[in-house]
C-alpha cells in the first residue's frame, strides 16, 4: 500500500457564496452544505457555525470531531464502512486532508439507549479548559444536528454521524482537484533486517457489552463496532479513516484517530528506529474471562506471527476492558515480544494501585496522568461569551465534587462549568503524567 | 551550620557482635559509629556525627518487635537526634524488616528515619507504608555505592526537609502518585521507552509495579448449615425506581436494604443501576447479581442457617480502592457484629 | 466472590473466587430455559458456599462447571 497524503492547512474558515480553499482560507457555501445534509429525511434541523481558535466560545454537546478527508486517487472513500459508505479497502493512492480544522458533530442524540454511557464532552476555544484538548487550537466547524425525533436510537446516532461526514464530504470535495502546498508519502518501505520489528496494539472499546446491540454507535472498523477478534489494519488504513467514530471520551474522536502522533511517530520512523509492521486493533469489553483471555492470546499470536520483536499498546477506555489489553500485554511478552502501554491512572489515595490489574509483565509503563478531571483537580470551566449548541448541559449527581456532587442538575452551557468525568489522553499528546 | 546529629540501627552482625549464631541477642545501644557507621559519618560529610548506634539481633528485632521499639523510643527520647538511619540491610530478610520497623518508631516519635535495602527486601514493602528506603544491591559489596545513596537524603530529612518524588529523589515508591508534567508528550516517552526496551537499555516504568495486598484467608464456616450467610453485590442493585438516589458509579456509600421478608428479587421491586455493564438482564431479574431467591431455597431445605435480614449493595465501578476499602471495612463490621459467619459477594 | 471475571479477583488477593456465568447475568444465564437458567444459578451459588467451608491457602477459584460438578479447586496463576 502507497498513500500519498496531501494536505491543505486551514487558517480561517468563513461562510461565503461558494465552497471552496484558496492559501489557507477555507470558504463555505452555508445553504448548499446544509442542503446536502438535508437530503438525508432522517435529519430534523441542521445548522452549521463556526468555532474559532480563541474565541470565548463553548460547543455542547460534542459527539465527534471530524478531520475532513477525501479520496483523490485510488479505491475506496475515506472513513469508508460507516453509515453505509462503502467498504472498500482504503490506503492506497492519494488523500487530501484540510488540516488545522474539525467537523464538530454537534447534537443531543445519546449514544444508546440502554443506560450507563451519556455523551458529556463539550469544547471550549479558549482558557484553562480549552487549553488541555487540541481541538481549541482548530478552526472548528460546527454541525449541529437533530434527528427525527420517531427514530430508534440506534439510527439516530447514524443520522447525526451521517450528516457531520457530509459536512466533511463537502469540504474535501473543494480540495480534491487541487494541488496540496503539503504532501507526505505513507509505505511500509522494506526495512534493514537488523532493524527491531514493532507492532501497535491498539484496543478500541466496542459498545456492544453496554447497549447490548452488536450495531451500537461506536468507534467503527470499517463500520463494525460490535465484539469481533483482533484485525490486522495497515497504518495506511487508519490515514483513510478505517477506524473511526467517536467513544465517549474528548480525546476518544475521529479527529484524534487520524491524527494519532504515536502511529504518527512509529510510521514516520519506519526504517530509521524500527520496522513498523503496522495496527493490531483489539475490540474490548467482552464479558467472560474466557473470551477476554482469548482475544489476549489471538492478539499476541498474530503479533508473533507478523514477527514483532516489540509492541506499543494503548487503549480508550476504562473499566473492565483494561483486563483484554493487560492480559494483551501479558501474553505478548510471555511470547518474548517486549511492550510498552501507553495508559492512564484512577486514584491513588492510600496508595491504592491505580490499574484495575497491574501484572508484573506490563513493566514498562508510560502515564498520561489521572484519568478523571475530579482527581486532576481541574477547575470548573469559565463562563462564555457564545455557546454553540444546546444552552443547559446536564449533570448527574455522583459525576462531579463541589456543588453538584449532591443532586442531578442542568446547568447553563454558557458556564461555569464542571468538566466532564474522564480526561484521558489515550494517544499521549500531551505531557501531564503522573509520578510518585 | 550545627552538624547533623545522627542515631544509627543495625543488626548484630554489623554491630560486631557476631554472626547468624548472635541472631538472638537483645538491644545494646553503643556510643558513637560502629561498624558501617563510621563510613556513614563520612558520607555524611559536613562533621556529622553518630551519637549512639542501636545494635539487635536479627531475630529478637522479629520475635520481641515491642521491646525493640521501646528501647529504641528511649534512646530517640534520650538523645534527639536530627534522624535516625537504619542498615544498609541489603537482601537480608529480618534485617531489612527490623530496620523498616525502627524507621516507623523513630517517625512516631517525630524523628525523621530512612532506611536502605534490595527493592526485593521483604522489608522494602513497608515504604508503601511510608517508610523512607533507599534502594541498594544485594549484598554488601554495594555498601559503597549503598552510602553514597543514603548520605544526602538522611543530611536532608535530617534538616527538616521534605523529600520530593521517590523517582526523582532516589528511593522506593511510596505508593504517593500525584500529576506531574514530564515535559515531553507521551507518545513520545513510549516510543523511547520501547527502543530503551528493545535495546536492552535500562529504563523505568513511569507506573513502578506493587505486588498485590495478600489478606489471610478467613478461616472456613464449621457448619453451613446453622450459619447465617449475608450478601453483598457491585452489581448495582437498586429499589425499582432508585428511591434512594444510588448513583450510577463511583460510590461514595453503599446501601444496606432488609429483606427479611422476601424470598426473592422481584423485577417489579428491583432493578440494576450501574454504569459500567448492560443492566438490562439483571432488570428482568434481580437474583443474577443477589442470589436471594437461590438462598432462600436453601434456607428452606436446611442447607444453610439463616439469610441474614440485610443486604448490601453498590455500584462497583469507577470507585477509588481507597474508598471501596473504606466500604468493605464497614459492611464487614456490620456483618461481623451481626453474627454473620459468611457472605456471597458478587460482582459484575 | 462469584465473578464472571474472575482472574482478577485472583490477582488482586480475593481468597475464594467462584467464577460466574458473564458479567451481566452473574449467577444464571437467561438464555437457558427458566429451568436451566435456576439450576444453574443454583450450582454456582452452592458452589460459593461450599468454598466457604473449606480452608484455602491464598487466592483460589473455584469453578462451577468443572467436571465433577462440585467445583473443583485451582490454585491463582
Amino acid at each position: 500500500m502507497r498513500l500519498e497524503l496531501g494536505s491543505f492547512p486551514v487558517t480561517e474558515i468563513v461562510f461565503g457564496a461558494a465552497t471552496r480553499y484558496d492559501a489557507g482560507r477555507l470558504t463555505v457555501d452555508r445553504d448548499a452544505v446544509l442542503a446536502a445534509v438535508r437530503q438525508d429525511p432522517r435529519v430534523a434541523t441542521a445548522a452549521l457555525e463556526i468555532a474559532r481558535p480563541g474565541e470565548s466560545v463553548r460547543i455542547w454537546p460534542v459527539r465527534d470531531v471530524i478531520e475532513p478527508r477525501i479520496k483523490a486517487a485510488g479505491p475506496g472513500v475515506c472513513y469508508p464502512g460507516i453509515c453505509e459508505r462503502d467498504i472498500a479497502t482504503v490506503g492506497d493512492g492519494r488523500t487530501h486532508r484540510l488540516s488545522g480544522m474539525g467537523v464538530v458533530e454537534v447534537s443531543s442524540v445519546n449514544w444508546h439507549d440502554a443506560g450507563g454511557d451519556f455523551v458529556e464532552t463539550y469544547l471550549d476555544m479558549s482558557g484553562h479548559y480549552g487549553d488541555m484538548y487540541p481541538y481549541s487550537r482548530l478552526w472548528n466547524l460546527c454541525v449541529v444536528v437533530e434527528p427525527d425525533a420517531t427514530l430508534g436510537e440506534e439510527i439516530k446516532n447514524y443520522a447525526v454521524h451521517r450528516a457531520a461526514l457530509t459536512v466533511a464530504d463537502q469540504l474535501g470535495e473543494a480540495v480534491r482537484p487541487l494541488t496540496p502546498p503539503e504532501r507526505e508519502v505513507f509505505e511500509l518501505t522494506p526495512a534493514d533486517p537488523s532493524l527491531p520489528r514493532v507492532v501497535y496494539i491498539w484496543c478500541v472499546h466496542s459498545p456492544q457489552a453496554m447497549s447490548g446491540s452488536p450495531t451500537a454507535f461506536c468507534t467503527a472498523t470499517y463500520g463494525l463496532t460490535q465484539l469481533t477478534p483482533p484485525w490486522y489494519l495497515h497504518p495506511n488504513e487508519i490515514l483513510d479513516g478505517a477506524l473511526t467514530g467517536p467513544y465517549r471520551t474528548a480525546f476518544a474522536m475521529s479527529w484524534t484517530v487520524a491524527n494519532n502522533p504515536l502511529l504518527l511517530d512509529l510510521y514516520r520512523r519506519h526504517g530509521r528506529d524500527w520496522n513498523f509492521l503496522g495496527v493490531i486493533s483489539l475490540r474490548t469489553e467482552w464479558t467472560t474471562q474466557t473470551e477476554k483471555q482469548l482475544m489476549a492470546n489471538q492478539t499476541a499470536k498474530l503479533a508473533k506471527q507478523l514477527g514483532a520483536d516489540g509492541a506499543v499498546v494503548t487503549w480508550d477506555a476504562g473499566g473492565n476492558e483494561f483486563i483484554e489489553v493487560v492480559r494483551s500485554i501479558q501474553a505478548c511478552e510471555r511470547l518474548g515480544i517486549k511492550t510498552v502501554f501507553l495508559t492512564s491512572e484512577d486514584d491513588a489515595t492510600d496508595g491504592a494501585p491505580t490499574m484495575l490489574e497491574p501484572l508484573p509483565e506490563a513493566d514498562a509503563i508510560v502515564s498520561t496522568s489521572f484519568f478523571k478531571n475530579v482527581t486532576l483537580a481541574v477547575p470548573e470551566a469559565p463562563a462564555v461569551a457564545r455557546v454553540i449548541g444546546v444552552p443547559t448541559k446536564q449533570v448527574l449527581r455522583g459525576s462531579t465534587i463541589g456543588l453538584h456532587a449532591g443532586a442531578d442538575t442542568s446547568l447553563p452551557t454558557s458556564g461555569p462549568l464542571p468538566p466532564p468525568w474522564r480526561y484521558d489522553d489515550h494517544y499521549g499528546f500531551g505531557s501531564l503524567s503522573c509520578i510518585e | 551550620m550545627t552538624s547533623l546529629r545522627v542515631v544509627h540501627y543495625v543488626n548484630q552482625f554489623f554491630g560486631g557482635i557476631g554472626g547468624e549464631d548472635q541472631a538472638h541477642v537483645g538491644v545494646t545501644v553503643k556510643t558513637g559509629a560502629v561498624g558501617p557507621g563510621r563510613a556513614l559519618e563520612t558520607a555524611l560529610g559536613d562533621g556529622a556525627c553518630v551519637e549512639a548506634t542501636i545494635v539487635c539481633g536479627d531475630n529478637f528485632a522479629t520475635e520481641r518487635a515491642d521491646d525493640l521499639a521501646r528501647a529504641i523510643t528511649a534512646e530517640l527520647d534520650r538523645l534527639k537526634p536530627d534522624v535516625l538511619v537504619a542498615g544498609p540491610a541489603f537482601g537480608s530478610g529480618r534485617y531489612g524488616l527490623a530496620c523498616s520497623h525502627a524507621c516507623k518508631v523513630a517517625t512516631d516519635r517525630g524523628i525523621p528515619a530512612i532506611a536502605a535495602m534490595h527493592p526485593d527486601n521483604p522489608g522494602a514493602a513497608e515504604a508503601r507504608r511510608g517508610v523512607y528506603i533507599v534502594p541498594t544491591g544485594a549484598s554488601t559489596v554495594a555498601m559503597p555505592a549503598a552510602l553514597a545513596a543514603l548520605a544526602p537524603l538522611a543530611r536532608r530529612l535530617g534538616r527538616g526537609e521534605t523529600l520530593g518524588p521517590a523517582e526523582i529523589d532516589g528511593y522506593l515508591p511510596q505508593g504517593r502518585r500525584r500529576v506531574h508534567d514530564r515535559g515531553r508528550p507521551g507518545y513520545q516517552r513510549a516510543l523511547d521507552m520501547l527502543l530503551d526496551k528493545l535495546q536492552g537499555r535500562p529504563y523505568r516504568s513511569e507506573v513502578p509495579y506493587a505486588p498485590p495486598e495478600r489478606v489471610p484467608p478467613a478461616p472456613p464456616v464449621a457448619d453451613l448449615a446453622r450459619a447465617r450467610i449475608a450478601m453483598v453485590t457491585t452489581g448495582g442493585l437498586v429499589r425499582k425506581g432508585n428511591p434512594d438516589r444510588q448513583v450510577a458509579a463511583n460510590a461514595v456509600r453503599y446501601h444496606r436494604h432488609a429483606v427479611a421478608d422476601l424470598e426473592s428479587l422481584s423485577p417489579a421491586e428491583w432493578e440494576a443501576y450501574h454504569a459500567g455493564y448492560f443492566n438490562h438482564l439483571v432488570n428482568a431479574n434481580p437474583n443474577y447479581i443477589l442470589p436471594l431467591s437461590f438462598l432462600r431455597d436453601l434456607e428452606r431445605q436446611g442447607r444453610i442457617g439463616k439469610v441474614h435480614e440485610h443486604i448490601y449493595a453498590l455500584p462497583g465501578v469507577s470507585t477509588p480502592v481507597a474508598v471501596s476499602a473504606g466500604h468493605g471495612r464497614s459492611i464487614a463490621a456490620d456483618l461481623k457484629a451481626a453474627g454473620v459467619e459468611g457472605a456471597l459477594l458478587v460482582a459484575t | 466472590m462469584i465473578s464472571a471475571i474472575y482472574n482478577f479477583a485472583l490477582t488482586t488477593g480475593a481468597n475464594r473466587v467462584i467464577r460466574g456465568a458473564r458479567i451481566e447475568h452473574v449467577c444464571g444465564d437467561p438464555t437457558l430455559s427458566p429451568e436451566k437458567d435456576y439450576a444453574f444459578g443454583m450450582r454456582i451459588v452452592t458452589t460459593a458456599l461450599r468454598t466457604l467451608t473449606v480452608a484455602v491457602p491464598g487466592p483460589t477459584l473455584f469453578d462451577p462447571m468443572a467436571a465433577g460438578g462440585s467445583g473443583e479447586a485451582t490454585h491463582a496463576s
